[in-house]
């Protein structure tokens, strides 16, 4: 999806009407996004709406030349990360970045053939197994097809380190998608 | 030895590479059989994520509770305003239902799937589990499904390719659809339990081939813009592979 950026000129006079229109073609993506971060619909349901509330409240001091998706999704982020749920995993996340090692991909080990048997349920554990700070960046790169600039805007932190959570994110899903389908082969799973 | 553009590969993938670099980089992978062959397991890697990570999709009541936060204004309306709407809407359906005839149980049901396989052919993702190789596709309907078939073994030479499978349903029950390709056209082939989902389409009302037979208490529906004898020829295969 492209971004949406919103001019100078279009802020003023923007009323619910015109926020609706942005925003509610979002909210699938959002919601997705909600669920992958905490994990529970009811809790991702939650934070979808007060994502909505606080975006609508700040629409009128919505600023000019931002990215409107990423603007969307950074609330959404922020208010994950206050609530409980948030705070629990930020606190797993800090732990989970230190002592990461080289996030380039091996070339001894292509293994194409093992990710292209990768069925989606075994790709879904893999994401499900990042720590968030990876499952976001990735999720927000390859799902949402965001720009590093948007993903930077989004997450609020600088392109490099999108870079290399994305590296490592990805390094980690394949390790894990060669992992499960070697083991899968070893024990004979076929028709 | 390291090839120096290895460092770029995801910024080529995602391209996020200057034009002039992103050609730089393409004319290196004819090259690098090393650089090419990461390039294809990322691009790998990025679409099985696009698809796994569409996960969870946002439940009709979300999108009202949104709806209203939004306009406030409509809760406002009063218990009365919503029954006269609720009885003009059950008049105008009461209206519609007895001027329109009624289509025929296996009617609706092949005029689901034929919305499913255009559903499928408009998708940039038509597939959810990707491989040519039916011992892949098949076991990922292990779970999935109350019942289990062949999908047939194609030959080297055979003109039709196997491109994957996906989950679907049909009066409320779970099936199989398995999507072929011969030429430029494409097959779905739908699979069901009878006793769930049954009927011979009807010839009429398709601007598809619609094929549909019983086979073992399965229901076996084909639905292509392909013709008729490509059809024909795909479920001779199909009730070969699935003769008991």
């Amino acid at each position: 999806m492209a971004a949406i950026v919103i001019s100078r000129g279009d802020v003023s006079g923007l009323d619910n009407k015109d926020f609706e229109k942005l925003a509610l073609p979002l909210l699938d993506g959002l919601y997705n996004f909600a669920c992958w971060l905490s994990g529970d619909a009811d809790e991702a349901h939650d934070l979808v709406q007060e994502t909505f509330l606080k975006a609508l409240k700040g629409f009128a001091s919505f600023r000019s030349g931002t990215n409107f998706r990423a603007w969307m999704f950074r609330i959404l982020r922020n208010t994950f990360l206050t609530s409980r749920t948030g705070l629990e995993r930020r606190n797993t996340a800090q732990q989970d970045e230190q002592g990461f090692e080289d996030s380039v991909i091996s070339p001894d080990t292509p293994e194409l053939a093992m990710l292209r048997r990768a069925d989606t349920q075994l790709v879904q554990t893999a994401i499900a197994g990042l720590s968030p700070v990876f499952r976001e960046v990735i999720l927000l790169a390859d799902m949402q097809e965001m720009r590093y600039q948007e993903i930077a805007e989004t997450l609020d932190i600088p392109i490099g380190t999108v870079m290399s959570r994305l590296a490592r994110a990805r390094k980690q899903v394949r390790d894990q998608i060669i992992a499960a389908v070697g083991s899968k082969k070893v024990i004979g799973i076929r028709s | 030895m390291k090839c120096g553009w290895q460092e770029k590969i995801n910024l080529y993938v995602d391209g996020e590479l200057e034009p002039a670099a992103q050609q730089l980089f393409a004319g290196h992978l004819q090259e690098c059989v090393n650089c090419s062959d990461l390039v294809m397991e990322q691009e790998l890697l990025k679409k099985a994520v696009r698809l796994a990570g569409k996960r969870f999709s946002a439940p009709p009541q979300l999108y009202a509770d949104v709806r209203r936060q939004i306009h406030p204004e409509t809760r406002e309306r009063s218990w009365l305003q919503w029954g006269l709407a609720a009885v003009c809407l059950l008049l105008v359906i009461a209206l519609g239902v007895s001027r329109l005839s009624p289509l025929r149980g296996e009617d609706s049901t092949v005029a689901q799937l034929v919305d499913q396989h255009v559903t499928m052919l408009a998708s940039a993702n038509p597939v959810d589990v990707i491989s040519s190789n039916k011992h892949v596709v098949k076991p990922w309907y292990q779970g999935k499904l109350p019942f289990t078939f062949n999908p047939p073994e194609l030959a080297a030479d055979s003109p039709f390719t196997l491109v994957g499978g996906r989950m679907v349903y049909a009066q409320h029950a779970p099936g199989a659809e398995l999507v072929y390709q011969i030429r430029q056209h494409k097959l779905s082939v739908f699979i069901f339990q009878a006793k769930d989902v049954h009927g011979q389409p009807s010839a009429t009302n398709h601007a598809f081939t619609v094929k549909g037979w019983q086979q073992g208490g399965l229901q076996y529906y084909v639905i292509t813009d392909a013709g008729k004898q490509d059809t024909d020829t795909l479920q001779s295969l199909l009730e070969e592979a699935n003769r008991s």
